[in-house]
C-alpha cells in the first residue's frame, strides 16, 4: 500500500529511509526527538519535498514529481488541530466531504459525532473549543472522507492520559472497522505499543532497528533507544 | 478625548461662514457629472485593483525570497511616489505622443484626459495601497490552514474562498476601504492625467477657482458622504458575515 524510499537533507544529517505497509497495517515510526520521524510523514503528505527518492501510495505517485497536496488521498494529524476557527465543528467535520459524499456519508458523519462526544459541540464556533474538544474534532474530520493511509504525528502530545486513552480506543476500533493504514510518529513508547504492532526506530535520520515493539523492548539495538524505552 | 476632539475638529469647517452655498461654478451640471464620474470610474478603478491586486497581495503573504523583495520595492515605489510626480510621469509613460498612447489612439481610446486615463491613474494611485493592506490581511491566516484545507481534498481556489478569503474579509475589506478612499479622493496626478472628464477632486478646484468657497461646500459634503460610509458599510457587513470569528 505504501511503499516509500525518502531521502532529506536535513542540516546536520541525512533522513533516507525505506517504508512498507501493507494495507490495513499499523506501523510506527519510534525515536528520539530530533530525528527525522516528523520529517517523514512531512514528506508522505507533500509539506516537505524529498531530496531524492520515491513514494507510492497504492497505485499512486505521489513523488516524483510531487503530487498536489488536495490529489492525496490521506489524513494527517498533528499536535496542532488547524481546525478552521470561522467555521462550526460540523462544518470542520464535513469539510472533505463533497454535497454527494456528505448524502452518502451520513451515518457516518453521525457516528463519528456520537463516538467522540461532539453533540453537544456539533453547532459551536471550532476557534473556541478546548485542546481535548478541538483533537476530538480533529480527529472527525480527519476520518470523514474514509482515508485509506493515516498519518498521526505526536497525535496525543499535551493531552491528558485520560483523553488518550480514550482517543487510542477509537482510533484502534475505527481502523479495525475502515482498515486503513496506520503510520504513527511517536516517541511515548507507551502509546506507539498500543497502537502499533510493528515498529520502525530512528536514529539519526536512519533505521536501527525494525520489528515487533516487544522485540525492541527486550532487546534495543542502540543505547538511545535502550533509554527511550526505559521506565522513568 | 482632546486627542479625538483635535483629530475631528477639521470637520467643524462645514459650519464655516462663506456666505450662502450654491451648487455648480461657472458651468452648470458640471458639479453632478463630477459626482457620477468619480463615482462610476473609482468603482471600475477599484474592481481592476481588488482583481488584479488580490492574487499578487496573497502571493506576497506566502512567498518569500528575492523576487518578492523586488515586488515590494516596486510597490513601494508606486505608493510613495508624490501624486503630482505620479500624474506628470504616467502623462509621460502613456501620454498621446508615446507609443502606447499613439497605439491606444489608433484603437479610438485617448490615454489622458479621458476616462480611460481617469481610471488607469486611479489604478496606480490605489494598486499599491491595496496589496499592502491586503498583503497583511493574508498575513495574519495561518499559511497552516491553507495546508490542512487542501490536504483534506480543497483544491487551491476551493482553499481560498472556504478558508483563506472567510478568515482574512476584515482585513480585505479594511484594505478595499482605503484603496476607496485613496483612489477617490485622488487630485495630484488626476489633475495632470484626466483634468477632463473633471472628478469630484477636481471640479472642487474648479468651483473655488469660479466662485469661491460657496461653490464648494455642497460639493464638500458630497464628497465627504461618498468617501467615508462605503469603506464603513464593507467593514460592518464583514463583521456581519463573520459570526465565528468574532
Amino acid at each position: 500500500m505504501l511503499d516509500a524510499h525518502i531521502v532529506k537533507r536535513r542540516r546536520s544529517f541525512t533522513v533516507d529511509v525505506r517504508i512498507r505497509a501493507a494495507a490495513g497495517e499499523r506501523l510506527a515510526i519510534f525515536g528520539p526527538s530530533g530525528a527525522g520521524k516528523s520529517s517523514i510523514l512531512s514528506c508522505i503528505a507533500g509539506l516537505e519535498r524529498p531530496d531524492a527518492g520515491e513514494i507510492r501510495v497504492g497505485e499512486t505517485r505521489y513523488f516524483p514529481p510531487p503530487l498536489p497536496l488536495e490529489r492525496r488521498f490521506l489524513a494527517y494529524l498533528t499536535q496542532d488541530d488547524l481546525l478552521f476557527p470561522h467555521l462550526s465543528v460540523a462544518e470542520n467535520v464535513r469539510f472533505s466531504l463533497s454535497a454527494e459524499a456528505e448524502r452518502k456519508n451520513r451515518d457516518w458523519v453521525a457516528e463519528l459525532r456520537q463516538s467522540l462526544g461532539l453533540e453537544a459541540l456539533w453547532h459551536a464556533p471550532a476557534g473556541r473549543l478546548s485542546g481535548g474538544q478541538a483533537r476530538r474534532a480533529a480527529l472527525a474530520r480527519m476520518l470523514a472522507r474514509r482515508p485509506p493511509l493515516v498519518l498521526l504525528d505526536e497525535p496525543f502530545a499535551g493531552l491528558d492520559r485520560q483523553v488518550v486513552r480514550e482517543l487510542i480506543r477509537l482510533l484502534d476500533r475505527w481502523q479495525e472497522k475502515l482498515r486503513f493504514t496506520l503510520l504513527l510518529v511517536g516517541h511515548e513508547a507507551e502509546v506507539v505499543e498500543r497502537l502499533c504492532p510493528r515498529v520502525l526506530a530512528l536514529e539519526q535520520g536512519r533505521v536501527v532497528q525494525e520489528g515487533a515493539f516487544a522485540d525492541l523492548r527486550a532487546k534495543p539495538a542502540t543505547k538511545v533507544l535502550a533509554q527511550l524505552l526505559a521506565p522513568l | 478625548m482632546l486627542f479625538v476632539a483635535a483629530l475631528l475638529y477639521p470637520l467643524s469647517g462645514l459650519f464655516a461662514p462663506v456666505g450662502s452655498w450654491q451648487w455648480d461654478g461657472d458651468i452648470p451640471g458640471s458639479t453632478l457629472a463630477s459626482v457620477a464620474t468619480s463615482l462610476e470610474l473609482t468603482a471600475i478603478a477599484l474592481l481592476v485593483i481588488a482583481a488584479i491586486g488580490t492574487p499578487i497581495a496573497w502571493h506576497l503573504a506566502r512567498k518569500s525570497g528575492r523576487r518578492s523583495i523586488l515586488w515590494e520595492a516596486a510597490i513601494l515605489i508606486s505608493v510613495l511616489l508624490p501624486p503630482l510626480a505620479l500624474g506628470i510621469l504616467l502623462s509621460l509613460a502613456f501620454g498621446p505622443t508615446t507609443w502606447i498612447g499613439s497605439l491606444l489612439l489608433r484603437m479610438g481610446l485617448a490615454s489622458s484626459n479621458s476616462p480611460l486615463a481617469f481610471t488607469v491613474t486611479q489604478v496606480y494611485v490605489g494598486m499599491g495601497y491595496y496589496i499592502l493592506a491586503a498583503r497583511a490581511a493574508f498575513t495574519a491566516v495561518p499559511a497552516e490552514l491553507e495546508t490542512m484545507a487542501a490536504l483534506l481534498g480543497r483544491s487551491p481556489a476551493q482553499v481560498f474562498w472556504r478558508v483563506t478569503f472567510p478568515l482574512s474579509r476584515l482585513g480585505l475589506a479594511a484594505a478595499l476601504s482605503i484603496a476607496w478612499v485613496r483612489t477617490l479622493g485622488e487630485f495630484g496626478a488626476i489633475v495632470v492625467t484626466a483634468y477632463y472628464p473633471a472628478g469630484m477632486p477636481v471640479q472642487l478646484w474648479i468651483n473655488l477657482q469660479d466662485r469661491g468657497l460657496p461653490a464648494v461646500m455642497p460639493l464638500l459634503v458630497v464628497f465627504l458622504v461618498s468617501a467615508l460610509p462605503l469603506p464603513w458599510l464593507a467593514y460592518i457587513l464583514a463583521r456581519r458575515r463573520h459570526p465565528h470569528h468574532a
